[in-house]
């Protein structure tokens, strides 16, 4: 888990030694960069980075997506990891509405649904932390402590060797934070917020996973599956911009995926 | 040292110990990495707490992909705890074309990029040992947007 509070005493020291009297850096202007080995660790960008994004292009009413309700609880551990990514998601949405109650809620419904796989104890200060904060209305810290919180979920499932669990919680909260970004550029179309849904790598990522987990094939990774091939299309048009059309039906994609993630079928 | 007790000592206990070295020696790197970083937590950057990391030889370079959303603005910083290293870390574009900002920088053990993307792409960041007294340099990633 990263913290500022984390940072050595050299790495204070060497930096006021710099007293940022830094040079600019000198690099080629083109390269090939098929020839570049590639680092193998992706990290999928969190909900909040799109919705600033979109803050950016108008006002979004935030508190019509704000969602906290309970839900099922799952015994499938790959169907609680989706859930924990995607109520994740929701926390980043309260956030957004500044709603603290929902806020709090959400926080709850995490540490249980950590708890109900085994990383409950990651979590709790985490828990503890948004409560916190969302009293006092810090809105800034409730949205690092839900990083914190993700990450410390996925670092306690890499550590028990669930790699594979730990990318269905980045894809849960991917496709709830895909769902909302339609939701919103749907409700009031630009060329710029449909711009937002071009991901085709990440997609391209999260197909990979998916069929490298043939152990966790439950119906909705299944369904995720074959969403995922659908919504490739649409979002990767090319040298065209996306389509009002393609957002409709990536909102109408998700939202079922949302569905079949957060109901008991 | 009895000779099963030697066994034991090499099998567990120096794999434990050689992990903790390296485990700490990346975590180092991360901690210069934010501290890099800080500056611009002041100025509204959120960082993210998910990084990238690894060892690299002098001369040696890796490329990191990232998806990155037009209308945010991002910082990526990189450190190492290797006091005379020297490192760098670039942006660059699908085609291959520079993109970042001029007030990005390097120096010594710290590097960092700035990029205003133009559009919502994958874009490659590049980072390098540029020189290293260490056989192999621990360095990391870190990145923020606002």
């Amino acid at each position: 888990m990263i913290s500022v509070l984390k940072i050595n005493k050299w790495a204070g020291f060497a930096l006021a030694v710099i007293g940022f009297s830094v040079q600019a850096a000198q690099a080629p202007q083109h390269i090939d960069v098929k020839q570049y080995k590639k680092v193998e660790g992706v990290v999928v960008p969190l909900p909040n980075e799109v919705f600033g994004a979109l803050n950016k292009l108008g006002p979004v009413n935030w508190k019509e997506y704000v969602r906290t309700e309970k839900g099922a609880n799952f015994s499938e551990r790959p169907r609680t990891a989706l859930l924990l990514g995607n109520v994740i998601a929701d926390g980043f949405i309260a956030v957004q509405a500044q709603d603290a109650p929902a806020v709090k809620d959400i926080g709850q419904r995490v540490l249980s649904l950590a708890k109900g796989i085994g990383v409950g104890a990651s979590i709790t200060p985490h828990a503890k932390a948004i409560t916190e904060a969302a009293d006092k209305r810090k809105w800034e810290s409730v949205r690092q402590e839900l990083d914190r919180t993700q990450s410390s979920v996925q670092g306690a499932m890499n550590e028990l060797q669930d790699q594979k669990l730990s990318q269905l919680v980045s894809l849960g909260g991917w496709l709830r934070g895909t769902q909302i970004l339609t939701a919103v550029v749907s409700k009031r179309f630009t060329q710029e917020g449909a711009e937002l849904l071009h991901q085709p790598d990440l997609l391209r990522y999260f197909g990979d996973r998916l069929t490298a987990m043939p152990e966790y094939s439950v119906p909705v990774v299944e369904s995720i599956k074959r969403a995922l091939v659908e919504v490739r299309p649409l979002i990767d048009s090319g040298s065209k911009p996306i389509s009002p059309e393609a957002v409709k039906k990536v909102n109408e994609i998700t939202t079922r995926l949302d569905g079949e993630i957060v109901t008991r079928q | 040292m009895n000779p099963r007790r030697q066994v034991i000592f090499v099998l567990v206990v120096v794999p434990l110990i050689l992990g903790a070295v390296a485990t700490a020696s990346v975590d180092d790197a991360q901690s210069f990495a934010l501290q890099a970083a800080e500056p611009y937590v002041r100025e509204g950057f959120q960082v993210r707490e998910d990084y990238w990391g690894g060892d690299l030889a002098a001369g040696e370079k890796k490329a990191v992909r990232q998806q990155l959303f037009k209308g945010n603005e991002y910082w990526f910083w990189m450190g190492t705890e290797v006091r005379h290293a020297r490192i760098s870390v670039h942006i660059y574009d699908k085609e291959g074309k520079l993109i970042e900002q001029p007030d990005s920088w390097q120096k010594g053990a710290f590097a960092a990029a700035h990029v205003i993307p133009t559009s919502t792409d994958s874009y490659f960041i590049i980072v390098s040992i540029e020189e290293s007294p260490e056989e192999r340099t621990h360095w990391a990633l870190v990145y923020g947007f606002r």
